[in-house]
C-alpha cells in the first residue's frame, strides 16, 4: 500500500477498508477489499462500477451505517485525523448529518409521506443543534426560517408556501431536491450521493447534476458521487475511483481516465457504453462474462476471469493499486508494467443488416386511459392517438421519459392491455379485438420481452418449463419434441441447454434476460416488443443483450420494437426512432436523422440531457478547490 | 453469436440496486429446499418434538391408558403416583392419564377435519373473489360478517342452533378460519396477478385457467402453509374454550378442555386434575407456533 503524505488539504482518508457480511448460509462475504483512497476538501469524486462492485457499501462503510450483518473487517476512516471505525456511537452520530450529509436513490419513498417538508427539515436541523437559541419558539421561528432557505437553495420554486405540503406533492425530481436540502441543513463538509439520479428522468437528472455542481461550488462541500453511470461521472466529477468486485481497479482525474484508461475493465465499461454520436447499426462493444460473485471470489485479481491481458501472476494475489503516470493509479500488473497505452477497443463495427421487408404491424391512433379508482371521468390518459408501421427485419425504437406512455404501447400491441381506441393491424388484418381463438393466433406472431427479468420470470418455474411454456399453450409438438425444441432456443439465446433444470433464481440478470428471449422466441413469432430489455443491466452486460438481438433479427428476420429511455442504445439498434412525449408520438423518422437533426423541442431537451462519458472541457467546470 | 454465453451462476445484477445490500452478491443454494431448510431450524425441530409426542400419545392411547377414559374407581381425586394412576383420578374416580390421552385423541380428531374443511373453504372462496368483481365484494362481505361475530359469540351461536358435540365444534373452527385463508389466498392473488411474469405467461398464450393454476397458484400458496400450523393453534384453543364453557363435545367423552373445565372447582384440592390438560394444550400450542414461526421466516421471506 501505498502510502501518500498527508496534506492539510485532505479532508477524508480511507485506508486498506474491508467489509465483510455474513451470508444465510453462514460463510462470509467481502463485500469490500482494501479499498483506499483520499478526498480533499471541496473536491468532487465520482465512485464508479457495476452492481456487487462495493461502490454502495464503501459509502455506507464511510459512516459505519452498514446493513444487516455488514461489519468493517480492516482499515481506518480518517475524517480531519479522526478515525470514523473507531469511534464510538455518540462520535458517529456527530458526524453522521453535521460532517457527512447522505442522498440516497430513491426519492420516491425516503420521504415520509404523512409529514410534510417542513416537519422534516425541521427535524434534522434540530438533531443539528439550532437548539441553545434562546427560548423555544425562537429557535423554532428560527429553524423554519432555515427550513425555507434551504429549500430555495435547493430550487425548490416559492418555498415559503410550499413547505406544508407533503411529499406526494412533489414531483420526483423536486423530492430529491428536498432530500438534497436535509443533507444540506447540516451544513456538511461531505455530500455521500449514492445514486442519486437513477430513479429519475434524463432531463430531472440532467437539473439534479446541475444542482449538486453549484452546491459544490458555492458552499465548497465536497461531493462524492456513486454511480454506474460514465456520463454522470464525466459530467460532474473531476476525479474518479473505478470499483469492481469489491476493489478500487482505478484512481485519476476523470478526463486522464475516461480518455486513457489504465485498467482493462475501465476500458471495457468505456468501449461498452453506448454513444449518442455512434451512427445506427453500430455493434455495441461488451465485456465477455458477468460480474464476479463475491462469495466465490478467490485472492487474485476480480477481472482476472474476463480480462484481455490477464497473466499468471494476476490470478495469485489481489494486484495493488500503484501510481502510473499522470496522476493516475490502477490496480493492475499487466497494466503498471506496459508503457504504451492500452490496445484500443476495436472499432465500433458496422452490423449487416438486411433490408426491411413488407409491412408487418400497423397501429393507427391507439387510445389508451387508465381510470382512477374512485374519481369519476377523469383518468390518466397514457396513449393518446398513437400510430406507427414497422416491417420485417426492421426495428422500430421508442424513446420517452417514464410516464410517457411507452410500456403501454409495449402492452397494447402484445396484446396483454386491451386499447380503447385505434386500430391494430396484423399483416394488414385487422387485429384490434380479437375473439378469443383469433387473439391465440395473434399472440403466437407477437411475442414480448420485459424490462425486469427478475419478475419476468416465474420463480417456482425451471428455466425449461419458463421456456417450453409458450410451447404448450401454443400446442407446439409432443414431449420430445418441445425438449428438444427448449435446447434449441436456449443455444439460440447464448445459453448451455443444461441449464434447463435450474431455476432463474440461479442467474445473474443478463442470463435471466437471455431466457426471458428464449421464451418470446419460442412460438416462432414475427414480432418481437421488448419493453426497456436493457435498463436493469449493468452496461458491459447491456451491450450483450443488445448484440444478442441485433443477431437474433438478422438470422430470424424479426420486426423489433425497442423501448428505452436511453437514446443512445436506441440509436444504435434501431433503424427508426419514435419519440414519446406524454402518450403522443412527438417525432419519429429514421434514428440517425433524429438523432443529429432533432426538429422537436422536446427531442431537442431530451438529446441535450443524455450524459456522454466524454470529458467535459476544463474551462466549463472547476477542478480547483475553492479555499 | 458473437456474444459469449456466460453460464457460471453469478450474483443477481440490477443496476437499481437491490434493497438489501448483504444478499447481493449471496446465493441461495437452490438444491435446498425452503421447507426443508425451515423445518430444519432448531425452531422448528423443537416444534416438531413437542407436536410429535403429543399426537403420538394421541395416537397411541389405547396401549398407554391403562384403563377406559369413562372407566370409575373406587379413588376420587387421587395423587400423582397413585398406584395403577400415574396421574391419579378425577372427581369421579376416572384415571386421569387416559382422560388426557383420549382427550388428544379427540382434540386431534376435531382439528385434523375441521382445520382443513375451514382452509379449503376459504380458498374456494378466495378464488371466486378472484374471479369477478362484484363475487369479490360479495366474499368480502362474507368474510367481514364471519369476523364481525367474536369467537366465542360464533361457538355460542352455533351451539344454539345445533346443540353441543363434535359436529358443533367442527363447524365453528371450520368457519373461524375461513377468513384467514380466504384473505390470505385472495391478496396473493391479486399480488400475483400484477407480477410481470404473469402478464408474461399471458403473452405467452397461457389460457386463464392456466396462468391461474400453474403461475398464481404456487407463488400464492406459501402463506397458506403457513397459516395451517397457525390455524391448527386456534383450533385447539376454540375447541378447549367451547368444551370449557360446556358447549363443546359432550360428557363424559373427554377432551383436553372439557378435562379442564371439570378440574376447576378442584384446582386447590388437587391441582394436578388440571396439569395434565394444561401441560398438554400448552405443548400442543407452543409446538405449533414454533413451526409456524420457523416457516413464516424461512418461506415468506
Amino acid at each position: 500500500m501505498t502510502h501518500q503524505p498527508t496534506s492539510a488539504q485532505d479532508l477524508l482518508q480511507v485506508r486498506d477498508l474491508g467489509v465483510e457480511f455474513t451470508a444465510p448460509d453462514g460463510s462470509t462475504l467481502r463485500a469490500v477489499r482494501g479499498v483506499s483512497f483520499t478526498l480533499r476538501r471541496g473536491e468532487t469524486l465520482a465512485v464508479v462500477g457495476e452492481s456487487g462492485s462495493g461502490k454502495s457499501t464503501t459509502a455506507l462503510a464511510l459512516t459505519r451505517m452498514l446493513p444487516g450483518t455488514g461489519r468493517l473487517s480492516t482499515g481506518s476512516v480518517l475524517l480531519d485525523g479522526q478515525d470514523l471505525a473507531a469511534a464510538s456511537a455518540e462520535e458517529l452520530r456527530a458526524v453522521r448529518g453535521a460532517r457527512i450529509g447522505m442522498i440516497f436513490q430513491d426519492p420516491m419513498t425516503a420521504l415520509n409521506p404523512v409529514l410534510t417538508v417542513g416537519r422534516h427539515l425541521d427535524e434534522v436541523l434540530r438533531a443539528h443543534g439550532s437548539r441553545e437559541k434562546h427560548g423555544r419558539r425562537q429557535a423554532k421561528a428560527a429553524r423554519r426560517t432555515r427550513a425555507v432557505e434551504l429549500l430555495d437553495r435547493v430550487g425548490i420554486p416559492e418555498p415559503h408556501r410550499r413547505i406544508d405540503d407533503h411529499p406526494h406533492q412533489f414531483s420526483g425530481g423536486q423530492r430529491q431536491r428536498i432530500l438534497i436540502a436535509m443533507a444540506l441543513a447540516g451544513e456538511p463538509d461531505i455530500l455521500l450521493a449514492d445514486e442519486p439520479t437513477t430513479a429519475l428522468d434524463a432531463t430531472v437528472q440532467e437539473q439534479i447534476l446541475t444542482l449538486l455542481a453549484d452546491l459544490n461550488r458555492e458552499t465548497g462541500t465536497a461531493l462524492v458521487l456513486i454511480t454506474h453511470n460514465m456520463g454522470v461521472v464525466a459530467r460532474s466529477c473531476a476525479r474518479v475511483l473505478v470499483m469492481y468486485g469489491g476493489t478500487v481497479v482505478e484512481d485519476g482525474p476523470t478526463a486522464e481516465v475516461l480518455t486513457r484508461p489504465r485498467h482493462p475493465y475501465t476500458a471495457g465499461l468505456l468501449a461498452a457504453v453506448p454513444r449518442l454520436s455512434a451512427p445506427s447499426g453500430t455493434r455495441l462493444t461488451g465485456i465477455p462474462g458477468s460480474p464476479p460473485d463475491l462469495t466465490l471470489l478467490g485472492d487474485g485479481c476480480a477481472f482476472a476471469e474476463r480480462c484481455t491481458l490477464v497473466e499468471d501472476r494476476c490470478r495469485t494475489g489481489v494486484p495493488p493499486l500503484v501510481e502510473l503516470t499522470d496522476g493516475v493509479r490502477a490496480a493492475c500488473l499487466p497494466a503498471a508494467a506496459r508503457t504504451e497505452p492500452l490496445p484500443a477497443p476495436a472499432p465500433p463495427a458496422r452490423i449487416d443488416r438486411p433490408a426491411t421487408g413488407a409491412v408487418v404491424l400497423e397501429a393507427d391512433g391507439l387510445r389508451k386511459t387508465y381510470k382512477r379508482r374512485g374519481v369519476r371521468g377523469r383518468g390518466f390518459t397514457a396513449l393518446d392517438g398513437v400510430s406507427l408501421t414497422l416491417a420485417e427485419g426492421e426495428t422500430l425504437g421508442i424513446v420517452g421519459e417514464s410516464g410517457s406512455g411507452k410500456s403501454t404501447l409495449a402492452r397494447v400491441l402484445a396484446h396483454a392491455h386491451p386499447s380503447d381506441g385505434g386500430t391494430v393491424r396484423l399483416r394488414g388484418q385487422d387485429v384490434t379485438r380479437p375473439a378469443r381463438r383469433e387473439l391465440h393466433a395473434v399472440r403466437r406472431q407477437i411475442q414480448m420481452v420485459f424490462q425486469d427479468p427478475y419478475a419476468s420470470l416465474n420463480p417456482r418455474m425451471t428455466v425449461g418449463q419458463i421456456v417450453a411454456e409458450p410451447l404448450i399453450s401454443f400446442g407446439l409438438g409432443d414431449r420430445d419434441e418441445r425438449d428438444a425444441r427448449v435446447a434449441e432456443l436456449l443455444t439460440l439465446a447464448g445459453l448451455d441447454p443444461a441449464v434447463a433444470d435450474r431455476h432463474p433464481r440461479s442467474f445473474s440478470g443478463g442470463q435471466r434476460q437471455r431466457i426471458g428471449i428464449a421464451r418470446a422466441l419460442a412460438p416462432e413469432p414475427s414480432v418481437l416488443i421488448c419493453d426497456e430489455p436493457v435498463s436493469a443491466l449493468d452496461v458491459s452486460v447491456q451491450a450483450q443483450i443488445v448484440g444478442l438481438l441485433t443477431d437474433l433479427q438478422r438470422d430470424l428476420g424479426l420486426a423489433l420494437v425497442f423501448i428505452a429511455h436511453d437514446l443512445a442504445v436506441v440509436r444504435q439498434v434501431s433503424h427508426r426512432i419514435a419519440v414519446m412525449h406524454q402518450g403522443r408520438i412527438v417525432e419519429s423518422g429514421s434514428a440517425d436523422d433524429i438523432c443529429e437533426n432533432p426538429q422537436d423541442p422536446y427531442t431537442r431537451a431530451l438529446l441535450a440531457a443524455a450524459p456522454e462519458p466524454v470529458p467535459v472541457k476544463p474551462a466549463l467546470r472547476k477542478t480547483e478547490v475553492l479555499a | 453469436m458473437t456474444s459469449t454465453p456466460d453460464l457460471a451462476p453469478a450474483s443477481p445484477a440490477t443496476l437499481r440496486k437491490p434493497v438489501r445490500a448483504p444478499q447481493k452478491g449471496t446465493l441461495r443454494k437452490t438444491s435446498r429446499h425452503p421447507y426443508r431448510a425451515a423445518l430444519s431450524t432448531a425452531r422448528a425441530r423443537t416444534g416438531l418434538v413437542l407436536v410429535g409426542a403429543v399426537v403420538l400419545a394421541g395416537l397411541l392411547a389405547p396401549l398407554l391408558a391403562g384403563h377406559g377414559p369413562t372407566d370409575q374407581s373406587g379413588l376420587s381425586l387421587a395423587g400423582v403416583g397413585t398406584p395403577g394412576h400415574p396421574l391419579g383420578t378425577d372427581d369421579l374416580g376416572r384415571d386421569l392419564l387416559s382422560r388426557v390421552l383420549y382427550g388428544i385423541r379427540a382434540d386431534l380428531g376435531i382439528i385434523a377435519i375441521a382445520v382443513p374443511v375451514g382452509a379449503v373453504l376459504g380458498c374456494l372462496f378466495a378464488l371466486a373473489a378472484a374471479a369477478h368483481p362484484v363475487l369479490d365484494t360479495l366474499v368480502q362481505r362474507i368474510f367481514d360478517l364471519i369476523l364481525a361475530f367474536p369467537g366465542l359469540i360464533l361457538a355460542l351461536a352455533v351451539t344454539a342452533i345445533l346443540g353441543p358435540g363434535r359436529l358443533p365444534v367442527v363447524l365453528v373452527i371450520a368457519l373461524a378460519e375461513i377468513p384467514a385463508f380466504g384473505r390470505l389466498l385472495r391478496g396473493g392473488i391479486l399480488v400475483q396477478r400484477e407480477r410481470e411474469y404473469v402478464t408474461a405467461a399471458r403473452v405467452g398464450g397461457s389460457s386463464g385457467p392456466r396462468v391461474l393454476v400453474r403461475h398464481i397458484l404456487p407463488n400464492a400458496a406459501d402463506p397458506l402453509i403457513v397459516q395451517v400450523a397457525v390455524s391448527l393453534t386456534v383450533a385447539v384453543f376454540i375447541e378447549g374454550a367451547m368444551s370449557f364453557l360446556g358447549v363443546g363435545v359432550r360428557p363424559p367423552e373427554p377432551t383436553l378442555g372439557s378435562v379442564l373445565s371439570q378440574s376447576m372447582p378442584y384446582l386447590a384440592q388437587a391441582p394436578h386434575f388440571a396439569a395434565g390438560p394444561l401441560i398438554t394444550v400448552t405443548a400442543l400450542v407452543l409446538g405449533l407456533s414454533l413451526i409456524a414461526e420457523a416457516l413464516n421466516r424461512e418461506v415468506r421471506r
